[in-house]
Formats: structure tokens, sequence, C-alpha cells
């Protein structure tokens, strides 16, 4: 094959937007400790970012397998919140592991309902998840009176603010630990094949034996449970539940899945990306919060950055696509 | 023909993608009046050519005349202008817009009156076209999304002929329509070359370009072979030239005994598709299929294996009786199905060859019952590549990357890694260019000298004649005759298709 230098050029862009988010990642780093003066390289900073981005991670990696099914859901900040709420009045009444437990069963319901109806009755779960986000955000304020649910056990507030062995917060190997589950789920599993296969061509997934309602439903699911997850994390870290505790996680975590190189239509789901992902957008909140910029300004700025990012991630499928087109055509 | 005007003459054409040759100094010259067939394998630069004339490439070597002048589009609307107009393979039709809407579409200028466009402007101009062109039974006020394939391709043929443009490109335009609508899209080609216009048909179907065609023009591997008049020359010649060797036998049968019924189908019904459906199937014997589009074969078969429901009828498996209420009973059941429509429901195009190859039968490759053994998986995948001769870079190549002959065998691999006892093939050689389907005509007969049973649906009755041992004609939803390979005859099983004999 004859190498030219348009071709390797290309192979770099390759490269670069099959990794995009490492790159990312590096840049922001290099530029972190100028721009924050200094205070940017500092154990006590990094301790809080990795406790601040356990519960998006949690939440983001629902999402990689929701995506991976091919399917969308737009309720996670609500289910959080609700389930914030339902786990901090459960740790008030129950031992904190029943309380754990009832917050998970009550995070699988639900992304079940939210999968189930959706297809069930092949409702766009766009609008679907935007209507059920609204009722979950509802009961969470009717179930707790519309006020701050506090005077939590330090056993909760140990899971989300705990140090293991002084240094390590534990909430964010809770995360990693699902993290690492849910990267074996997708990538060595029969139901991790079958949630790629469903996302990449359902129906040709149907035809291979495939039981794709199920599939989707269960990406749902995923996303419910991890939102459970991610809620006990964050009630532990702040000491209390508040009916908005959730609102800004589920574009946060979205973002983080994107930048993570996942894409939007399913039948790739990437786990390693997303870590990235959520990396990043936690470093962003932080060095915006370091620099003393105001929350306002701050969600400007995050959201231009998403848009870059996710312009930057269409912008390699269109890329590769090209390259496959020209590749056919020979 | 030779005698008229030469109308497109392209020389010395060359195209490369990424350092690679697609077009290696090909040439092609169409004269008024004439109609040129262009053939070759998948591969061998027809498309690329094609997209070059409409300006969607630029050529980087070689020269293009057309009307005398020197040529060159910097894309498919300047091409339009220019006089030349393309009907794609795939349709390129908006489904949710008036047939008279997407044959005017971007000309609604055409139809101001007062500022506004008219509509009934639009369709009565729509409705003289079709005329003019003879084609019936199509309403210019309906919306596209709601006509059957066939009646699409001829929207499309329409709206090519709107803009009178002098060259008129047709790339597989007979590959979803049936023989009737072809009669129409014929009659429609030989008065547009009456009209002194050029006409570039693609196509596989060999027959075809023989009836209409006054010469043809064949490209190998991305070379210029040779033309000849369509009068002087066979389709044995045709087929040789395109392959570069003689292709000794195209459906090589293999004498196999047949014994004990596999699979039996009793009474079967779908409301309103098909019923009264009554077949067996043996061990080594290759079933075929044929009948009409939209006759119900595809229907019958789809209902069989799972994809949609059976309202009655029984369905025995080696004797015993079986339900298959979805395909994941099917495939239990010792059943597999190669679809029709490889695309929507075959390959899982941005998913490696390997992972499309092991998805049916994950099983087999997760002794534990939790994890994949990826070892045992790729072991799997080289023995089926191997078997199969699938072209490919590697086991984590892009399925979507492949010629359609090569998906097609990835497909074959995925049902075979499980060992069914059923195969159903629906239109295994749709698209598919002469080499690879000898290979998929010998590989199945191979799979019947298995012991495997075999159900070949066909549009394609030299196919289904030259490798089934039986063959079921199915109209409206029935079987309506069924005959063994001894009594083959394409003429009775045209017209029982057609229901001229029953």
């Amino acid at each position: 094959m004859k190498s030219s230098n348009k071709y390797d050029s290309s192979k770099f862009i390759e490269i670069f937007l099959n990794n995009k988010a490492i790159f990312i990642l590096i840049l922001m780093v290099l530029i972190a400790q100028p721009i924050t003066r200094g205070m940017f390289f500092s154990y006590a900073n990094f301790s809080s970012v990795a406790r601040q981005i356990s519960t998006s991670l949690m939440i983001a990696l629902g999402y990689t397998v929701l995506l991976g099914t091919g399917s969308m859901d737009l309720s996670s900040g609500n289910m959080v919140s609700l389930l914030g709420i339902v786990f901090a009045l459960c740790t008030l009444r129950t031992p904190l592991i029943f309380a754990v437990i009832i917050t998970i069963v009550c995070g699988c319901m639900c992304g079940f309902l939210n999968g189930y109806i959706a297809m069930k009755f092949r409702l766009a779960p766009f609008i679907l998840t935007l209507a059920t986000g609204q009722i979950y955000n509802g009961l969470a304020s009717l179930i707790c009176g519309g006020t701050t649910v506090a005077g939590l056990s330090s056993n909760v507030k140990f899971i989300g603010q705990g140090l293991i062995f002084g240094v390590i917060p534990i909430s964010i190997l809770f995360a990693l630990a699902v993290a690492l589950v849910i990267s074996i789920l997708v990538g060595r599993t029969k139901y991790g094949r079958h949630v790629l296969a469903t996302g990449g061509n359902k129906d040709a997934a149907r035809v291979s034996g495939i039981n794709t309602f199920f599939i989707k439903v269960s990406g749902f699911v995923a996303l419910g449970l991890c939102c459970a997850l991610g809620a006990i994390v964050l009630t532990g870290r702040v000491g209390m539940a508040v009916p908005s505790a959730g609102d800004l996680f589920t574009l946060d975590s979205i973002a983080a899945v994107a930048i993570g190189g996942t894409p939007m239509h399913g039948g790739k789901a990437k786990v390693g990306g997303t870590i990235v992902g959520c990396i990043i957008i936690g470093i962003i909140s932080n060095i915006l919060n370091l620099c003393g910029v105001s929350v306002f300004l701050q969600w400007i700025a995050k959201g231009v950055i998403i848009v870059v990012a996710i312009l930057l991630d269409s912008g390699s499928e269109t890329f590769f696509k090209e390259q496959q087109r020209k590749a056919s055509a020979v | 023909m030779t005698t008229q005007e030469l109308l497109l003459d392209a020389n010395g054409i060359t195209k490369y993608f990424a350092g690679v040759v697609a077009l290696n100094k090909v040439q092609l010259q169409l004269h008024r009046g004439e109609v040129l067939a262009l053939i070759g394998e998948n591969g061998a630069g027809k498309s690329t050519l094609m997209k070059i004339l409409l300006g969607m490439y630029k050529p980087d070597a070689g020269s293009i005349t057309f009307k005398g002048e020197p040529y060159q589009a910097k894309d498919p609307g300047e091409a339009l202008r220019k006089g030349i107009a393309m009907i794609h393979q795939e349709l390129t039709l908006i489904p949710t817009l008036s047939v008279a809407e997407n044959i005017w579409i971007g000309r609604e200028n055409n139809f101001k009156s007062r500022g506004l466009i008219s509509n009934v402007k639009r369709l009565k101009a729509t409705k003289n076209l079709l005329e003019q062109l003879g084609i019936e039974g199509i309403d210019p006020g309906e919306e596209c999304g709601r006509l059957s394939i066939a009646s699409m391709q001829l929207v499309e043929v329409a709206r090519a002929c709107s803009y009178d443009s002098d060259v008129i490109i047709m790339d597989e335009p007979t590959s979803a329509i049936t023989n009737k609508e072809i009669e129409t899209l014929f009659t429609i080609i030989r008065a547009l070359a009456k009209k002194q216009k050029g006409i570039i048909f693609i196509s596989h179907k060999l027959d075809e370009l023989m009836e209409i065609s006054d010469n043809i023009t064949v490209f190998r591997d991305g070379h210029y072979i040779d033309t000849n008049p369509s009068k002087s020359i066979t389709t044995e010649e045709l087929v040789q030239k395109m392959v570069g060797r003689k292709v000794e036998n195209l459906y090589p049968k293999e004498e196999v005994p047949i014994s004990d019924v596999i699979f039996e189908a009793k009474d079967l019904r779908q409301i309103g598709v098909f019923e009264n459906v009554n077949f067996k199937v043996h061990k080594g014997e290759i079933l075929g299929f044929c009948g009409l589009m939209g006759a119900g074969r595809t229907e019958i078969m789809q209902a069989v294996f799972g994809i949609t429901k059976l309202d009655g009828g029984q369905i025995f498996m080696h004797g015993k009786a079986i339900r298959n209420k979805n395909t994941m009973e099917a495939i239990k059941n010792g059943m597999a199905m190669v679809t029709e429509d490889r695309l929507r429901m075959g390959l899982i195009h941005m998913l490696s060859v390997e992972f499309n190859t092991s998805i049916a039968y994950l099983d087999k490759f997760t002794p534990n019952g939790v994890l994949v053994d990826t070892k045992k998986e790729r072991e799997s995948f080289h023995k089926m590549a191997d078997t199969l001769a699938i072209k490919v870079t590697g086991p984590n190549q892009d399925a979507g990357q492949l010629s359609g002959g090569n998906q097609q065998k990835v497909i074959f691999a995925k049902w075979l890694t499980g060992q069914p006892d059923l195969l159903i093939l629906d239109e295994p050689t749709r698209g598919i260019d002469v080499g690879s389907k000898a290979e998929i005509y010998k590989l199945i007969g191979k799979l019947a000298a298995a012991g495997k049973a075999v159900i070949v649906i066909s549009s394609e009755l030299p196919e289904v004649m030259g490798i089934s041992d039986r063959i079921e004609v199915i109209r409206h939803g029935r079987i309506v005759h069924e005959c063994l390979r001894k009594d083959f005859d394409e003429n009775r099983l045209m017209s029982y298709a057609f229901g001229t004999l029953s």
C-alpha cells in the first residue's frame, strides 16, 4: 500500500479521536495548576474531587449500559433525588443494610417502570422519562414533606465521607468497584454481548435469538440500580437528603459518557472512557471552583465545554463514516 | 448503433482511495440512443465510475467529454443540471412526502402561481409524466411511504426521467421489482432510447441485460475489460470475463441421499397473509420456494422461525410438535435463518465480524455460565473464516466494511457455529456478485451433504432450479404447485407463480 502524507495525518486524527478523552484530560491537568494558582495539585483537593465524582460516576456507569442498548433516560437526576430521600428516611428507621437494600430495590423499580412502559407501548424514552422524572421528583418532595432529611448516623456519612487507610475516599472505591463489575459485564458476559447486539441492530439481534425486549428494559433497570448506588453515596457525602439533590446529575453523567466515547445510538459501551469522562467533568467544576468563578458562570462554562466535547464526538463519527465509505468504495 | 453521435466519452479514468487503485485507466463510451449495460463483480469499480460522473468523486487522472465538451461536475446537483441523472440502488424517496412532491423536489418553483406553489399544477404534471411513461396504478398524491417497494422504484425512474437528462444511469433498478414492473421499466427504457437519450444500465441479472441492452461493457478489479454488442455474446462468456476465470458450473449439484423428515409444517395460517401451508423437508434435501415478490414466501418462513406469530397450524422437528414463540426457541429447536434483508435483519454493522459470528450461540463459549471464553470464541471464528473463506483483515474488522458476499458468509458463519438441523435461507445471494454466488451455492450443497435440511427462498428461478431437490411454488399465500427436480420446467413454474396455471 502506498503511504502518503495525507494518509498518515488521517491515521493521527483517528488515534486522537479514538482516545480524545485522555488527551482532553491531560490537557486539563496541565493547565489546571497555573490557572488555579497552585491549588490544584494537593491531596486535599484530589480527595475532594474523588468524593464529588463518585456519584456521577456511578450514574454514568448506568448510562453506559443503557446507551449501549440504544436507549435514553432523562430521569436519572430525579431518581437520585427520590432515592436519596428514600435512603435517608430508611436509615432513620431501619438498620443501614436494610436501608441500602430497600433503596436499591426502589431504584430498580423506577428504572423498570421507565423501561417497561417505554418498550411495551413503544414510546419515545426521551418524552416518557421526562414525564416519569417529574413523577419521581414529586414523590421525593411528597414523602419528605418538601424539606431536608437530616440527623443521619455517622455510619451513613462514612459511606460518602470516609477514608480507607486514612487516605483513599471509600466512595470512589465503591464507584470503581461498580465500574469493574460493569466492564466485565459488558465486555465478557453473554448479557453484555446481547446488550451491544441489541443496541447495534435490534432486528438483527432478534433474529439471532436475543430477547431484545428484556435487554432493552434491563438497560433502564441497570440505570435505576446505579442511580440508587449514586444516591446512597451522595446522601452520605452531603450528610443529609434534599428533594433537589439530584438535579444536576443527569447532564453531568450523560456528558461524561459522551466524552468517554460511548455513542448515543447504541452498540458500544466504553467503561474506561466513562471513568475518564467523569474525571474531566469533575475537574472542570473543581478548577472553576478553585478560581472562584460564580456558580452561574460555572453552569455556563460547563455547558459550553460539554457542547465542545459532543461536537468532537460527532466529528469523529463523521470522520469514520468518511473513511469507511472510502474503504468500501475501493 | 455505433453510427450514432457519441454522447459521453470517458477515457483513462483513474481513481485512488488511500493509496489503493479503485479504477485503473478505465474507459466508457455511450452513444445517443444506446442502452449500455455495465457489469462486473462487486468492487469492480462500476459504482466508483458512476460517482465520478455524478461529481461525488474527483478522478485522479483521465478525461470525460460530454456532448462534445470537457465535462466535470462538482456535485450530483450540477451533474443533473448538465444532463446526467442517476437512479440509485437504494431508494432515495422521502417517505412522508407525496409522489408528486418527491418527483419535483427542488423544482417547486416550476409550479408557482401568485407566489405560492400550486399543488394542483404539480399533481397534474405528475399525472402527465406517469402516463407518458406508461406507469400505471400510482396515485400522484399518495404518500411515498405507503407505496410498495416496486412502485417506489418506478417513482424513482419517473423522477430521473422528469429532468429530461441526456444520460440516465440506472444502478440495479430491477433488484426489488417484479416481472410486471420490469416490463414497464423496459418499455420506458426503450422509449428513452428512441428519444436519443443514452442509458447506462447496471445489474447483476445477466438475462435482463441481454434483453434490454445494445452493448455490454465489462469491468473487473478496477480495469476495463471490453465492450461487446449484446447480440454477439453469451452469458457464459460474460461471466468468464467478469470473474476472469471460467466458472465451470454455477450450480454444482451434488447427489445427496435424502432420508428422514426433519421438519414438517401442517396447515400453517396467518390471517390475511398465508393459509393452508403444508410442506416437509428431509435430511440432506434442499427445498426451494419460489413465487412472485409479495406472494408470502418470506412471511411463511418468518412465522416458522418465530419472528412473527402464526395464527394456526403446527410445526414439527424430527416428528415432535414444537412451537416457536420467538427466535430464541426456534434456535433451541435446531433451526437457523438467513434473512432476506441483510442490512436490517442480518448483520450488526458497527460491531466486529467475530462478535457477529458468535452472537447467536454464545452459550457454546460460556463454559462456566458467566464469562465468555474469548480464546475459544477466537478459535471458532478462525475455523469458520477458514472453512467459508471469508475475506477479512482480522477478527476485529467491522462487519459493515465487508463486501456483500463476505457479509453473507459472516451470517452463514454465525449460524454454522451452532450446528442447526434446519437452515432457512431467504434470498441468500441477493446483491452478491457472481463469484461469491457460486461459492454460496457450493456451501449450500455441502450443508445438505452434511445431513442438514435446507429451505431456500429465491426470486431468481434459475437459482432455485439449479440448487433445489424439490420446489414449492407460492402464490397469494398458498402453495399452488410442488415438483421434483426431474420435472423442473421454467415455463411451468412461472405459469404457476403468475397464476396462469393452477
